[in-house]
């Protein structure tokens, strides 16, 4: 198993240098492009520039870019990740009120996209060429070109404009204060719409990459040999073709909860839902450059992670990649 | 008891009770009122807050936590006469030492209003109900920038001392408003409950939820099913007519001092530096066609200098002249540009904003300018890079804007005056600096008048920007709503929900 340890030690250790060269790069580009917080804080219809100077000096805007590149790092190799120039409140604390709402958007997305894609994959690729696996490939190519936001709307005209099923918008309804366990239903039912539209819009990579994994394992030699020796289909399907053809799918997995933070923003404007997407969003548009350096440091460990998850389950799945 | 019969609906006297639902479109950045310039927080102070003086719909000064006001005759002394048993949401008494605190704040730690309270030389305080502002000069905009933004009162016994950019309490704001604070729910929500001290008298809601929905097509589903009492975040100008027709639905216009206009870069080498140049495109470009096809009709279009939703400071004979492709050619073949074998005769690079409607509006100018043979290159930027771009780099032709006119005439400064801080074209005309100072000056409306006259006629002949339309607001709210600010002029303030009921 030592092989096994230290393919982990070393893949744990690349990380560190890798995140602190994405915070540094995107330090200057997000310094690089045209704009200025204070500018922005102190309003279009009446910048003044004495308040512009004044909260340029409040957040050491107006030192060199060296020096505040130098500070950011002191700071956030203290765990500091600096002051929200828009918000004015620590960025970890931004960060820690909308990233629940995320994950529980997006994660929750993410295993019913895998877990129903690759199913649909394995179910409609017994029935190969037929009606069924037909209209689920046309189905997929629809949703695959589908976009996010535009499928949003609709599900909300369907399901609660027209049927009124469902919630339109947000996390709580807010005419009644709910408590304890039915605040969480609340929560639950508000959360079916967003969380249908981001399963249907990954449902297909999934299913087409499984189904076509599957093909292609079901092709191999070693298959025709079991089919040959006389195994029980079923058995050689489950055991042998799956197991195989889901390494793909993982990989997929593994980078989607990568972007899982932020990578519903579309979605999460639409239904109101007061996520981390919407958080990055308005920090781009406001130069809140703290803001946004900390949402991209966490973007990257949390991509750094994901990436790493999958090469341990790669090597668990597949025990020659870790001897490599 | 039947008060009133309206619109087929037989309505009684205002009810106690209920939560006012609010779509929304943004999260405020913080409940400090007073420091940054925050367009979302804007609807949501005045509910916590109280100014000493606010605007009612019409953009009237009425009172707030000044019971009323003198100004001495020099124009130099306001005295404001506070209002007695205010208390703040803690239950601490309301006093003059309140004001004078977060006046000096404002001035000390450049809060937004800075600029407005730039000519403030000392605050007193003679005893708890009275405050007397002395101003360096005679200053006749000072009441309506008083009443405008950035200057709500804030509590003097929770921020004395602190860094008041990262009080706690500006996480959970304790003001002299209609209603209390009860939860933010970061990009969700911001509910407020009843005051019952409230100094103008009990509120009828038992709550006000402004409820966050960015997308303005979700805030018109999420209205129309019920989930919100007013749409705040308006869909697009198409969607209006269809909400008009929605029963349960109502929606009032009412004129803004907002209008859309053109900058001009006006510094040499630049083709707009040209006047006939200029005066050719006020000509060419149909502003009929762009309140038609672009505002669908909600807005009209622009006809003089300034807005005519402040109409005392309008001049009546410094107008636009009519549509004349003809004459804007002869003008163009006068500055000596000749139309090329494919009719353009130069290239211009108009930018304007990625948000809503304008890029419509710069289509029909584009296709208008095409018709005079002028090429238009269309840059559309985020507001950031616009700034950058047109404010700072004086990277441009002509650009296109927007912007609030009031609360005084004054205004203009920002925009056309040689130190403007809108004022980006590069011009500068002493006449016209000269005329806004001395408007300033004076008290009286009439006297006032013929220095603002003159600053539109002196725009009218220099064309430093050309008027385009003018901004409609449109509200949008249940049937069963009652009392909003548009509905109640002279009584509230903008924004202050304190009349609001709901028959349902």
């Amino acid at each position: 198993m030592s092989g096994f340890v230290r393919f982990i030690t070393r893949r744990v250790i690349s990380i560190i240098p890798m995140v602190l060269l994405i915070v540094l790069i995107n330090f200057f580009i997000i310094h690089l492009a045209p704009g200025n917080p204070a500018q922005i804080i102190s309003g279009l219809e009446q910048p003044s520039q004495e308040v512009i100077k004044a909260l340029e000096h409040r957040y050491g805007l107006d030192k060199p870019l060296v020096v505040q590149l130098g500070i950011y790092f002191k700071n956030a190799l203290k765990g500091d990740l600096g002051y929200s120039y828009i918000y004015s409140e620590p960025v970890i604390t931004l960060i820690k009120e909308r990233i629940g709402a995320t994950l529980l958007l997006t994660l929750t997305s993410a295993v019913l996209a895998f877990i129903s894609g690759t199913l649909l994959a394995a179910w409609s690729s017994r029935y190969k060429k037929g009606i069924l696996d037909s209209i689920l490939s046309i189905l997929s190519y629809v949703l695959y070109a589908m976009p996010s936001f535009w499928l949003a709307l609709i599900l909300i005209l369907i399901f609660s404009s027209n049927l009124r099923w469902f919630p339109t918008a947000g996390m709580f309804n807010v005419r009644l204060s709910l408590h304890g366990f039915s605040r969480f239903g609340d929560i639950l039912y508000h959360l079916f719409l967003p969380v249908l539209t981001l399963t249907l819009i990954q449902i297909p990579v999934y299913f087409r990459v499984t189904r076509s994994s599957i093909f292609q394992v079901s092709r191999d030699e070693y298959i025709l040999t079991m089919t040959a020796a006389g195994l029980e289909r079923k058995k050689i399907f489950n055991k042998y073709v799956l197991k195989n053809a889901i390494l793909p799918s993982v990989t997929i997995f593994g980078l989607t909860l990568g972007y899982a933070i932020t990578g519903s923003a579309l979605v999460e404007i639409v239904f109101a839902w007061p996520g981390m997407g919407r958080l990055m969003l308005d920090a781009v548009f406001k130069r809140d450059y703290n803001l946004l350096l900390g949402i991209y440091f966490v973007l990257a460990v949390c991509i750094c992670i994901a990436i790493l998850l999958t090469d341990v389950f790669y090597a668990i799945l597949d025990p020659r990649i870790r001897y490599k | 008891m039947v008060l009133f019969v309206w619109s087929g609906v037989v309505l009684s006297a205002p009810r106690t009770g209920g939560t006012f639902v609010i779509a929304y479109e943004g999260n405020p950045i913080s409940f400090n009122p007073d420091w940054k310039t925050d367009d979302m927080g804007a609807g949501i102070y005045p509910n916590i807050f109280s100014k000493l003086i606010t605007l009612d719909v019409n953009y009237n000064v009425i009172p707030d936590l000044a019971e009323s006001w003198d100004v001495s005759k020099d124009g130099k002394v306001y005295t404001f006469h506070l209002r007695k048993g205010v208390k703040w949401h803690d239950g601490i008494p309301f006093t003059s030492a309140d004001v004078k605190w977060t006046f000096d704040k404002i001035i000390s730690a450049k809060g937004s209003a800075y600029n407005n309270l730039e000519k403030v030389k000392e605050i007193t305080c003679p005893d708890d109900y009275t405050v007397v502002m002395k101003l360096k000069e005679p200053y006749a905009p000072f009441l309506g920038f008083l009443a405008w933004y950035g200057t709500y009162v804030m509590p003097k016994h929770l921020y004395a001392g602190t860094d008041w950019g990262t009080n706690p309490h500006n996480q959970n704001p304790v003001g002299t408003g209609p209603f209390k604070f009860v939860e933010w729910v970061k990009g969700d929500h911001v509910t407020l409950k009843r005051n019952d001290n409230y100094w103008a008298g009990k509120p009828y809601l038992d709550k006000v939820v402004y409820k966050i929905i960015p997308d303005s097509n979700t805030a018109m589903q999420a209205f129309l099913n019920g989930e919100a009492d007013y749409d705040e975040n308006r869909p697009g100008l198409p969607l209006i007519p269809v909400l008009q027709k929605t029963p349960g639905v109502r929606v009032i216009i009412t004129p803004s001092p907002s209008r859309y206009y053109i900058s001009f870069n006006l510094r040499k080498g630049r083709k707009t530096s040209v006047l006939l140049v200029r005066q050719a495109i006020e000509l060419a470009i149909d502003r009929n066609e762009i309140v038609k096809k672009v505002l669908k009709n909600f807005g009209k279009a622009a006809t003089g200098f300034y807005t005519p939703a402040i109409p005392w400071a309008c001049a009546p004979d410094v107008k636009l002249p009519a549509m004349n492709v003809e004459k804007a050619n002869e003008l163009l073949d006068k500055a000596g540009y000749k139309k090329d074998a494919k009719g353009i005769r130069f290239t211009l690079d108009l930018l304007y904003f990625q948000e809503s409607d304008w890029a419509d509006m710069a289509a029909v100018v584009k296709e208008n300018l095409a018709k005079v043979g002028i090429k238009v290159n269309l840059g559309e930027y985020e507001i950031a890079t616009w700034i950058d771009k047109v404010v700072k780099a004086h990277n441009f032709d002509f650009a296109l804007l927007d912007g609030f006119q009031g609360p005084d005439p004054d205004n203009l400064r920002l925009r056309v005056g040689t130190h403007g801080t809108l004022q980006f074209m590069g011009y500068s005309n002493s006449e016209v600096d000269e005329a806004l100072d001395k408007g300033s000056q004076i008290a009286d409306i009439q006297k006032r008048k013929p220095y603002y006259y003159k600053v539109e006629r002196l725009l009218a002949r220099d064309l430093p920007i050309l008027p385009l339309a003018e901004v409609v607001y449109v509200h949008i709210f249940k049937n069963y709503v009652h009392g909003l600010p548009i509905e109640e002029p002279g009584k509230v303030g903008t924004g202050n929900y304190y009349l609001v009921w709901l028959s349902k």
